[in-house]
């Protein structure tokens, strides 16, 4: 199948947002939000990987991929149910939790966010910094299934509850 | 892009006020007034002064509060420099980087805390009051000798109304520790926090305790003894793919510097945790007082750690 075909796939799957974080700087804890503004390009209004604003944990190097970060509310579960594990959506530090939405297969597909046209450019991977920062015992957990580093192609509002749709 | 990592949790002084001889109390806030990174109740957090020097002191409020980092500083003349900067030349406004909150002291439901404090080493467990009080529970005794006049006053006055502190003058000599730590009874955990004297003096007293049962808190570290048994060994830096020989005596710490790969460090003793490095492979000598035994397994804190073999493999 050519990469165009790809990309306007519509296999079945449709999800929905679940919860929105972002944090000024870097170490804050994420605080939860109603909506969350996407700038195409850039990343999110009031986030620390905002270009412009380079105030996060990583933002020394730079990756258009951090414009806006997802995970998957199933993963929690999994933590949860796998491991004992309580892993709050607060505490993951993606922007966006998503249900319903299979984010492992998104890499290098375009998706509908809400109103916003956003790209998968690379599986999240978990961090030492995220067990630094919640003291949990995370890392391992979440290899292969810490979320969706996604680029902006059309910015907009993103609302709790908005529909995810393949594009 | 930034130039380098961020590394410090960045802060503003909000508040400087006096509160008792030679002692200053800080409040850092995040400069939009966003929630600080969690803390358990009597944590500690490095400061990062202008100059370069790092320094770590207890949080005095309660982890309740979420949007304040507050610390109580006496200024030690005679110091190592920390207090002096923060004395005299930080100002209302001026920024400070810190590290993430570290260390804590356990509070289990349905214990009795003894906290026996000496002097300005009261300040973890103004925290530790704050957050059981929050939680609805007062059964604790704050024993608190200090020289003359005492230190916090305004802090230590809500608890001393409901008659949960007890000040000893300690000009006249030192308080009878081992009456306010009593026999050894389930359900009571005791905890000690003051200059090294003080400490030496409450372990000496609690020998017969279950360790389960008690908390030193340290805030100045211990001298480091020189192992005359240290042997010369191989230290591989496998992130970094170094190898280095160190020789006997030097520090890992220092050893790990002098091949340009960088380690946070703070109190250079063992107590603090700042230096904790993961361990992939040899047996290390540990020598800190930071690390639970589960925690040796898979870590070391390089500023004190050495090697009982011939080689270590670290996570760099």
């Amino acid at each position: 199948m050519a990469q165009a075909e790809i990309h306007k796939s519509t296999l079945g799957w449709r999800g929905i947002v679940r919860h929105l974080h972002l944090a000024p700087r870097a170490f804050l804890p994420m605080r939860e939000v109603g909506e969350l503004k996407l700038i195409a390009g850039i990343g999110i209004e009031g986030d620390r990987y905002k270009l412009g604003h380079e105030a996060g944990f990583y933002s020394h190097l730079p990756e258009e991929g951090r414009q806006v970060t997802l995970c998957e509310i199933e993963t929690l579960w999994a933590l949860k149910r796998d491991y004992g594990i309580d892993l709050s959506p607060a505490e993951h530090r993606r922007n966006v939790t998503v249900e319903g939405v299979p984010l492992n297969h998104l890499v290098g597909r375009q998706f509908w966010l809400g109103e916003t046209l956003i790209e998968g450019t690379r599986l999240s991977t978990p961090c030492r910094h995220i067990e630094e920062l919640t003291g949990k015992a995370i890392f391992d957990p979440l290899v292969h299934r810490g979320g969706l580093n996604c680029k902006i192609l059309e910015g907009g509002l993103v609302h709790t509850g908005d529909l995810v749709r393949s594009f | 892009m930034a130039a380098t990592a961020v590394t410090t949790v960045a802060t503003v002084v909000t508040g400087i006020e006096a509160a008792g001889p030679g002692i200053k109390y800080f409040t850092l806030e995040d400069p939009d007034g966003w929630e600080l990174p969690p803390a358990r109740p009597g944590a500690h957090i490095d400061v990062n002064l202008p100059g370069g020097l790092v320094r770590t002191y207890s949080l005095c409020n309660g982890p309740q509060i979420e949007t304040r980092y507050e610390i109580a500083v006496k200024h030690e003349a005679t110091g190592r420099g920390g207090s002096t900067v923060l004395c005299n030349k930080v100002a209302v406004g001026d920024k400070l980087g810190v590290s993430l909150p570290r260390g804590g002291i356990p509070l289990p439901a349905e214990t009795r805390h003894i906290l026996i404090a000496g002097g300005i080493g009261v300040t973890p467990f103004l925290s530790v009051a704050s957050a059981l009080l929050h939680r609805g529970e007062s059964d604790f005794m704050l024993h608190l000798a200090a020289r003359g006049e005492m230190p916090l006053a305004r802090l230590l006055a809500p608890l001393q109304a409901r008659e949960l502190v007890k000040v000893y003058d300690t000009t006249g000599g030192r308080p009878d520790l081992s009456a306010m730590i009593g026999r050894p009874v389930p359900g009571i955990q005791l905890s000690c926090s003051g200059p090294p004297a003080m400490l030496d003096a409450f372990e000496a007293a609690t020998r017969h305790w279950p360790p389960d049962q008690l908390h030193i808190e340290r805030f100045v570290a211990p001298p480091l003894v020189l192992d005359p048994d240290a042997r010369p060994y191989t230290l591989v830096l496998a992130r970094s793919a170094k190898t280095l020989e160190v020789p006997a005596g030097q520090s890992m710490l220092s050893a790990i510097a002098e091949c340009g790969v960088q380690v946070p460090t703070s109190c250079g003793g063992g107590i603090c945790g700042a230096c904790r490095v993961r361990l992939l492979e040899g047996n290390p000598l540990h020598h800190d007082r930071f690390l639970s035994p589960a925690e040796r397994e898979h870590n070391l804190l390089a500023c004190v750690a050495g090697c009982a073999g011939g080689r270590l493999v670290l996570d760099l």
